[in-house]
């Protein structure tokens, strides 16, 4: 089943969503609406580690 | 399309058993030397048993960490941080979400988690509804007290998750939540095994035919009913839907599930869980499928109150046959068959409570409920065994008293003294049930 899905792009691109919202995290140390919401969308960016990237090491 | 995926994720479920046990082994690396630097409980526990994180390299390695029982974490709870104790790895201002377990067995355990590990929750939840085919068309009614307890609460954030539409029947009475089923035309439901057949009892009385209501899935944690084949059938036949099994708790997390084959067994999600078995009596570590243990579990993402090495308890048998769904997960055969603690001693006899629910739920013409009382007359231990006669069904008694003598006999190897009540007489429960009493004193 892991044939017919390119897990290694999918990692890519997850890290670098999480790269990016670690940097607007950031930005948000005195923005909490920023910091805050940054955070929850890190925590749903694990869960896509969690189903993706760590398979794909 | 992936609605119409099979799988929630179609690469983790149909990964081959080696590459299951290699990202076990790596993940379980990770949690033990997160839990390792972060808390003080685990580091005095593992630095007493002379185990560092880096000498953790195979799964026998992992066999000399030390397990944590229940009453431990009741002891790290009396110690600072309020309310947590010094197992929480995470400061106190990331805790994002507080529950407790039930106390059913003592002072009840506080759980601290993060979002992370909330979303996390609904993850593993997310693996169960998908296998049990929920799909963003149903509309799913949760019949439970919103409240401090985990229950499920991580199956009404999955609901959301999957793509579904939850109605939250919280602060309802039951008469209430099924005439919102009805209004609504909901098509699953989730609930303790109890609270299924209380209240389809409470439609019927309404003058609602349970099956009529359009629930097509229910699915059923708290309590070992689902997976014990004379309650789900009990279940299946009121309301007219497929009743599925899942076991979870709130030190570890949901880790295990039935699925659309049901083929007798539970997966375990061992993408996210690592669930050894032990033999109760000598220590033993069992592989071998169809030999019973205890589950030690751990939870290898969660990250504030990690759940490491969890002497849980639960009796377990890993399945011999492969499931016909394709996932490569595990199974145990039966769910949950029983509790280390639960399991008792009567006339010499191990004495199971589940299959003494096992027998009352296949005989017609018994309600549902019933009570177990076990204590002495003198030195003798003694079982009453109380049931209800369904009404219509009083003439038949004599016969159903002696097929329920007779199954109580080949099943547990036990005699009792049988009593017999009108139906809705017994003690009615709306969640955990507690119809076993053990009043000897040991």
């Amino acid at each position: 089943m892991s044939d017919k899905y390119d897990l290694k792009e999918m990692a890519d691109k997850i890290a670098s969503l999480k790269k990016t919202a670690e940097d607007l995290a950031d930005l948000g140390e005195d923005f909490p609406a920023l910091y805050r919401n940054t955070r929850r969308i890190l925590a749903g960016i694990r869960m896509l580690e969690l189903n993706i990237s760590d398979i794909a090491e | 399309m992936w609605k119409k995926q099979k799988y929630w994720n179609p690469v983790m479920e149909t990964l081959s058993h080696d590459k299951i046990r290699d990202l076990q082994l790596r993940k379980f690396r990770k949690i033990f030397e997160w839990s390792y630097e972060r808390s003080k409980f685990h580091r005095a526990l593992y630095d007493k048993a002379g185990i560092r994180p880096h000498e953790i390299r195979s799964f026998e390695d992992i066999r000399r960490i030390p397990t944590v029982e229940k009453s431990m974490m009741r002891d790290i709870q009396r110690k600072d941080p309020f309310p947590y104790g010094d197992a929480l790895c995470v400061p106190l201002d990331e805790v994002a979400e507080f529950r407790q377990t039930s106390g059913t067995t003592g002072q009840p355990v506080y759980q601290a988690d993060t979002w992370q590990d909330w979303e996390w929750w609904s993850e593993c939840w997310s693996y169960i509804l998908w296998a049990q085919e929920y799909r963003p068309t149903d509309r799913v009614f949760l019949p439970f007290g919103y409240n401090v307890f985990v229950a499920f609460w991580a199956g009404h954030y999955a609901v959301e998750r999957i793509g579904a539409e939850i109605v939250p029947g919280g602060v309802l009475d039951t008469q209430a939540r099924i005439l919102k089923i009805q209004e609504l035309r909901c098509t699953a439901m989730m609930a303790t095994p109890t609270y299924v057949l209380g209240m389809a009892d409470t439609a019927r009385r309404m003058g609602i035919d349970p099956a009529s209501l359009g629930i097509r899935k229910i699915t059923c944690a708290g309590e070992p009913g689902a997976s014990i084949p004379t309650t789900k059938k009990r279940m299946q036949d009121a309301w007219g839907a497929r009743v599925y099994d899942h076991a979870g708790a709130t030190e570890i997390g949901a880790w295990c599930f039935e699925c659309s084959a049901q083929s007798g067994g539970l997966h375990v999600n061992e993408a996210f869980f690592l669930v050894e078995i032990q033999d109760v009596e000598t220590g033993e570590y069992i592989e071998e499928p169809g030999r019973r243990g205890k589950m030690i579990i751990t939870a290898l993402d969660r990250q504030a109150q990690p759940c490491i090495r969890f002497d849980s308890k639960d009796i377990i048998e890993w399945s011999n046959e492969p499931c016909p769904c394709g996932r490569t997960f595990r199974s145990i055969t039966g769910g949950v068959v029983g509790r280390a603690d639960d399991i008792t001693k009567v006339k010499g006899v191990l004495l199971s409570p589940s299959a003494i629910e096992e027998v009352v739920r296949g005989i017609d013409g018994l309600g549902d409920e019933f009570e177990v009382i076990v204590d002495k007359d003198g030195d003798i231990d003694r079982i009453t065994l109380k049931v209800e006669i369904l009404k219509g069904r009083e003439g038949e008694r004599k016969q159903i008293e002696a097929k329920l003598k007779d199954q109580l006999r080949l099943k547990t190897n036990l005699g009792y003294i049988l009593e017999f009540h009108d139906f809705g007489k017994l003690p009615r429960y709306d969640v955990k049930a507690k119809r076993f009493k053990d009043l000897r004193k040991h």
